[in-house]
């Protein structure tokens, strides 16, 4: 019902747009465009943002003017106060992650007096080849567009029930993320999810526990696999870096062991990946209950999409091909070629092969993340030449005797629970590269194995499972808007414990009667 | 090559020319009334956009329906790998979280009379904070020169993707949904939720909807002052264009006040007298004014309170009357600026 309204004109008579900047004096001004008018002269807001860095700059640089402790060069506490600033950065996220490297690159100059073209030298190892080639190497592989013939390939084993599809799609998310790292593969996966599950239900409340399924079996997949080999992820990496840097020397054959290839690191770890696949199913199932355990019909849209792409192209089996090729290779040389080298080499034929674009490469791999794990192994490096790492170490075991750790299984259990409480508050390279150097020195001074406690950490850290943030994989899949916060955490937690349990028991059991 | 150091400037009538379009188009635009309904893919949200579409009943009216994506988790610290997702994820053809619900506020405009499948369609991308969905808007305009937009905004924050967007309009009127939580002053200061935020900083009035379908009529409050009766004014018109009965009320704290609070309705019953707007009842009431006034007004379809214009600290102090009939009332509340 409208009234006869003619001689009123809403937008002068009735409620009134203010004008954003014009005609409204400073002192009219009123909350929102004060607070935007105040931040066009002077961002204040930005010291509040930034309080992390400035509260981390402040007891950083506390910390160095203090008397260095004893049994402590003052470079290794310059050292020192360098790690614990990194660390609060990591955690904090007060800047840009990628700043947090340039900032350890200038410490190591301006503060320890290294000179400038040894920091360059430091920053670029295999390891970090190695981190760089496989973030080339998994854009080349995403670009493919191969996921929907994934599924395809899963489905035709697995049949059209969701408990199977959910093996299925963990185990191929494993076995790939154990090749070409884990957000690679989340990244690749995640259209073939969300296709399963939008095919099964528009109403993603009525789909909530079949998503959960779904989504959780890729991102699990990929976390359980990151540790397997040591290109599923930059935190094996960095550890094959460290036995190197920290261990090998080229005149004593005993130490040719921590020259770490790429069979050996598998036959450690790949059993953690197999004996977590049948757990991760069951828990899967027994936490989140599907709505639906037929998926027929998503199946039979997904076979006509599949149908509709054709057969399988030229380029296609070339991706396959050289992909081939590289984890053969990884396999065979990378003891004598190094692991960089070779996945260098897969991204230079996928580029030969016009396969993929330098432009979508660029695009595709965070350059940030190579430069942070860069600058974390150089610190690491400067913590080991410094003697930082040792009195840690000393400190740690000194320590761990007053709790009566003294124990193999004790002195395990220990750094597992350390890494693990570590991972949860940043990412799992950054942790690997915080902890590295303190617990290899702490396994030496404790008399333990530093092959054992280094796989112990590498593997612990990928066990952040309790946040959308912890692993890259979680936060892409949450990213498709079908999953809650509090999904993390329950089932997280339950992975968690069991995965501790799987660890300890692996470490004291099976990696004893390796060679 | 004589001129290379020269500087120059744009001429006078050059300058008059670019003040005299800018002009015209910021007088374009204020001479249409924009509505902004805000939604979050939730139920209650919707109710937003069917006051929006009830509200949108003239040829003069605009309605922007916004939907605020939270940037993907990741891309702010730099340290992750969600744009290749993000990106795979739009090459495969899924649609970004919150187009959906766009899609749904379409309907609930149509089911409202608001029909803009006819309306010849005009779409825009703009890149925004490194993600690579960034801002997308729909924009549907009819022949008579309506428009309604629907637009998918990025921003780290979802409060602040709402104030920023009043900044691209102006709008003579926010709708949010029902609030989920409503903190007190002091824990609003540190913490408050998506209403509640934009409620109490935008620039513009606000309308907090709820769901009041079987009730008519706009209850308008009053206290006297003239920053009341201009509100009174305001929304009178609005509730005139619309056809709803109009109720002034006004309150008391204590009997010996009950005559000025009966003079500040009278008053503001002559003020629309004289603008030709009828006044279907006036009512006043002693006892605390909050209570009061969300009791009395639960009847109505629309409560119209003033905003005192106070700032988040003099809140702490002060309060606002405003801000806590808009926490309590049952039904939607106008917060008129």
């Amino acid at each position: 019902m409208i009234t006869d309204s003619t001689s009123f004109v809403l937008a002068r008579d009735s409620l009134l747009a203010h004008e954003p900047a014009v005609g409204v004096s400073r002192f009219r001004r009123r909350g929102y465009q004060r607070y935007r008018h105040l931040r066009s002269y002077v961002d204040l807001s930005l010291l509040w943002k930034r309080r992390w860095f400035i509260i981390t700059m402040i007891v950083g640089f506390s910390l160095m003017t203090v008397p260095a402790p004893y049994g402590l060069s003052h470079q290794g506490q310059i050292v020192l106060c360098m790690s614990i600033m990194a660390t609060m950065l990591f955690i904090s996220e007060a800047v840009p992650l990628p700043t947090v490297p340039l900032l350890i690159i200038i410490g190591e100059v301006l503060l320890l007096g290294v000179d400038p073209t040894k920091v360059a030298q430091s920053l670029m190892t295999d390891s970090v080849l190695f981190i760089m080639g496989s973030l080339m190497l998994a854009v080349a592989v995403v670009k493919q567009r191969l996921d929907k013939r994934i599924a395809w390939w899963i489905v035709r084993m697995t049949g059209t029930n969701v408990y199977w599809i959910s093996f299925g799609i963990t185990t191929v998310c494993g076995v790939l993320a154990a090749f070409i790292g884990e957000h690679t593969v989340a990244a690749m996966m995640l259209p073939v999810g969300v296709t399963l599950i939008t095919l099964t239900s528009n109403d993603p409340k009525k789909v909530h526990n079949l998503a959960a399924v779904i989504l959780f079996s890729i991102s699990y997949g990929c976390s359980i696999a990151g540790v397997a080999t040591p290109s599923g992820g930059a935190r094996n990496a960095i550890m094959i870096g460290y036995w190197h840097d920290f261990f090998y020397n080229a005149a004593d054959p005993a130490t040719q062991r921590y020259l770490m290839d790429y069979v050996h690191w598998a036959i450690y770890t790949f059993p953690m990946f197999i004996a977590r696949l049948p757990i991760v199913a069951a828990l899967l199932i027994f936490t989140f209950r599907p709505e639906t355990t037929d998926m027929s019909r998503a199946i039979s849209r997904l076979r006509t999409q599949v149908s509709m792409q054709g057969p399988m192209r030229g380029n296609e089996w070339m991706t396959i091909l050289i992909f081939a090729i590289t984890i053969t290779c990884w396999v065979a040389f990378s003891s004598s070629v190094g692991l960089g080298t070779i996945a260098i080499a897969g991204t230079a034929a996928f580029l030969v092969f016009g396969l993929v674009r330098w432009e979508d490469i660029n695009a595709g791999v965070n350059w940030g993340v190579v430069l942070l794990y860069a600058a974390a192994i150089s610190l690491g490096v400067q913590m080991k030449s410094t003697g930082a790492a040792e009195w840690v170490a000393n400190g740690v075991i000194h320590g761990m005797q007053m709790i009566g750790a003294g124990s193999d299984l004790a002195f395990n259990t220990a750094i597992a629970l350390l890494t693990v409480g570590v991972t949860n508050t940043m990412t799992a390279g950054a942790a690997v590269a915080v902890l590295g150097p303190v617990v290899l020195k702490t396994a030496v001074a404790a008399g333990e194995d530093p092959l054992r406690v280094g796989f112990l950490t590498a593997i612990a850290s990928a066990f952040g499972y309790l946040t959308p943030a912890a692993q890259p994989a979680f936060t892409i899949i949450y990213a498709s808007g079908y999953l809650k916060s509090s999904d993390f955490f329950k089932i997280g937690i339950r992975m968690m414990v069991l995965s501790f349990v799987v660890l300890i028991l692996t470490a004291t059991f099976y990696w004893p009667l390796l060679p | 090559m004589k001129n290379i150091f020269k500087r120059t400037t744009l001429s006078d009538r050059q300058e008059a020319a670019v003040r005299k379009t800018l002009s015209n188009l910021r007088a374009q635009r204020r001479n249409r009334f924009r509505i902004l309904a805000c939604i979050d893919g939730s139920d209650e949200s919707f109710s937003s956009v069917r006051a929006a579409a009830q509200l949108a009943v003239g040829d003069d009216t605009d309605v922007i329906v916004l939907y605020v994506r939270p940037i993907d988790q990741g891309l702010h610290s730099g340290g992750l790998q969600v744009r290749l997702a993000r990106q795979n994820m739009m090459e495969a053809g899924f649609e970004l979280p919150g187009v959906k619900h766009l899609k749904r506020a379409l309907e609930v405009l149509k089911e409202e009379g608001l029909d803009v499948s006819d309306w010849p369609l005009v779409t825009e991308h703009q890149d925004a904070w490194g993600d690579p969905a960034g801002d997308n808007k729909a924009e549907y305009r009819s022949p008579s020169g309506r428009s309604v937009v629907l637009k998918l905004k990025t921003a780290p924050d979802v409060a602040v993707g709402i104030l920023d967007q009043y900044e691209l309009g102006p709008y003579n009127l926010m709708i949010l949904g029902e609030p989920s939580h409503w903190r007190g002053d002091f824990k609003a200061f540190f913490n408050a939720g998506v209403v509640q935020t934009v409620a109490n900083m935008a620039p513009c009035s606000v309308l907090v909807a709820r769901s009041s379908a079987e009730r008519h009529g706009f209850f308008i409050c009053t206290d006297g002052s003239s920053r009341s009766m201009q509100a009174v004014r305001r929304s009178a018109v609005l509730a005139h264009t619309l056809g709803e009965p109009i109720t002034l009320f006004s309150v008391a704290e204590v009997e010996s006040g009950r005559p000025a609070a009966e003079e500040a309705v009278s008053n503001a019953k002559a003020l629309l007298k004289a603008m030709k707007i009828t006044v279907a009842e006036t009512k006043t009431a002693i006892g605390n004014a909050v209570d009061e006034i969300v009791e009395m007004g639960s009847l109505y379809k629309i409560i119209v309170v003033c905003d005192e214009g106070r700032s988040r600290w003099q809140r702490l102090f002060k309060k606002s009357i405003a801000s806590e009939v808009t926490k309590r009332a049952r039904v939607s509340v106008l917060d008129v600026r």
